[in-house]
């Protein structure tokens, strides 16, 4: 057993007991935990309100060694997601985010870029920002920290270069990337993309100097694409995926 | 080998499955049980079979009745221009018991959770629609839990009850009386600063 401090972010709550919660956290430096806060609902708690859906705050956290749950300690709130107060939009993609981070990650396994990520993405939402552009570049980036990106400019089958002269390219979603023309026959779970989108999605996936303009149709093609290349990554449909509106809409 | 006879065994894990009864508590209560009364001890058993077959929802709020509506909303003494939105009835008992509101109420049966698969379809906020389109009521107060899965719930509601002519309201938050400022986390006292009033 070790006690543990670091900062996280809360993406679910199971009641447990009378008075107790299991939660799971993204934290910062020791990736997903799972643990009992017992008591966290009673009143006067040393959680304080701090366990919250999007919440993010400082934790104190007992790992145990064996199989069962760690124990959660202590959390101090360092911010609460509030979008949910103005936009349901906004909630509806921060429930994404949540959901995608439990998805993407295993226990035990620290991902600080992914953090620094999300943290980032959900201030975004929270805040005054185009929150569904905000998704797409998280899912983006996190694909790339992940290991997850798509081959965009070679075929991920053979390897070749892959520049066709075509307005749409196929795409291998099981794969991960375009195929070239030898390829293609050879491959089930493909579609065609729009090529203008690869050109964008690498530049939201970037440094942010490069960030493009999105067109309607570029928003509506981006999103339809990658929901459908995150549920052939994951084997899972996202529960929250389809919150997430399949047009810009304002909010 | 279980060391009580069948009978007690039974009782002690029956009572071990209610919320917050851990084994020993659930051997306290049956022996308890088994040291007052029988009268008392069968009025307890008789409690709980009325409660399980005469016990149902209000057809109106969804709150726990015995008749087809609840004694709230049959109290000819309750204003019935104000309708407060709560998740469950055991929210709505806590707020009689602050004796601070007489108007009527609405239960959700719980909240919108998408990740946990809920979703509105599952909660009565259709039947909350149809009472606020029925007319009378001037004010709906949204009384979900002050949680993100709560403000969402009645931002959902409010879009919906936007277009009927009632007042929407949402309970205040922030800090707590009889606390001093410079403790308030600083989450709380944004809360207290945007939901402020007119003095």
């Amino acid at each position: 057993m070790s006690t543990e401090q670091t900062e996280a972010i809360v993406l679910r709550m199971v009641e447990f007991s009378e008075t107790s919660l299991i939660v799971t956290l993204y934290t910062r430096d020791l990736g997903r935990v799972s643990a009992i806060a017992k008591g966290a609902r009673r009143p006067k708690s040393a959680f304080d309100g701090a366990l919250d859906l999007l919440a993010v705050c400082r934790i104190v956290v007992i790992c145990k060694t064996s199989d069962s749950l760690d124990l959660l300690t202590e959390a101090k709130l360092q911010r609460r997601f509030r979008a949910g107060q103005r936009s349901l939009v906004r909630l509806h993609c921060g429930y994404y985010l949540a959901e995608l981070l439990r998805l993407w990650t295993d226990a035990g396994v620290a991902s600080p870029p992914l953090y620094e990520l999300a943290l980032r993405t959900l201030a975004e939402i929270d805040g005054d920002q185009d929150a569904l552009r905000a998704i797409l570049r998280f899912e983006l980036r996190g694909l790339q920290i992940l290991g997850h990106f798509p081959a965009l400019d070679e075929c991920v089958s053979c390897g070749a270069a892959v520049d066709p002269p075509l307005v749409r390219v196929p795409f291998a979603y099981q794969l991960g990337g375009v195929l070239c023309a030898a390829c293609r026959p050879r491959h089930r779970e493909v579609g065609f993309v729009r090529k203008a989108l690869f050109g964008l999605a690498k530049q939201l996936a970037g440094p942010d100097e490069a960030d493009p303009e999105l067109a309607a149709g570029d928003y509506r093609d981006l999103r339809a694409t990658l929901s459908r290349y995150i549920q052939t990554q994951l084997g899972a449909v996202p529960r929250t995926q389809s919150l997430l509106p399949t047009a810009w809409v304002s909010h | 080998m279980s060391e009580f006879a069948g009978s007690v065994n039974d009782l002690v894990q029956q009572l071990g499955r209610l919320p917050g009864i851990g084994r020993k508590s659930a051997e306290r209560l049956a022996f308890h049980l088994l040291r007052v009364p029988k009268a008392e001890a069968l009025a307890l058993s008789e409690s709980i079979r009325r409660v399980r077959e005469n016990i149902h929802y209000c057809a109106d709020c969804f709150n726990l009745a015995e008749q087809t509506r609840c004694e709230l909303c049959l109290d000819p003494g309750r204003n019935r221009t104000l309708l407060c939105v709560v998740e469950q009835p055991r929210d709505l008992m806590s707020l009689e018991q602050s004796a601070a509101y007489r108007g009527l109420y609405h239960v959700l049966l719980g909240r919108i959770a998408p990740l946990d698969g809920i979703g509105p379809d599952q909660l009565t906020i259709d039947a909350l629609v149809d009472r606020v389109a029925g007319g009378g009521f001037q004010e709906v107060i949204m009384a979900t839990n002050p949680t993100v899965e709560g403000d969402g719930t009645a931002l959902y509601i409010s879009n919906l009850l936007a277009e009927f002519p009632v007042k929407i309201t949402r309970l205040a938050r922030g800090i707590t009386a009889g606390s001093v400022l410079e403790y308030a986390n600083k989450e709380v006292l944004a809360d207290a600063m945007t939901g402020r009033r007119q003095w």
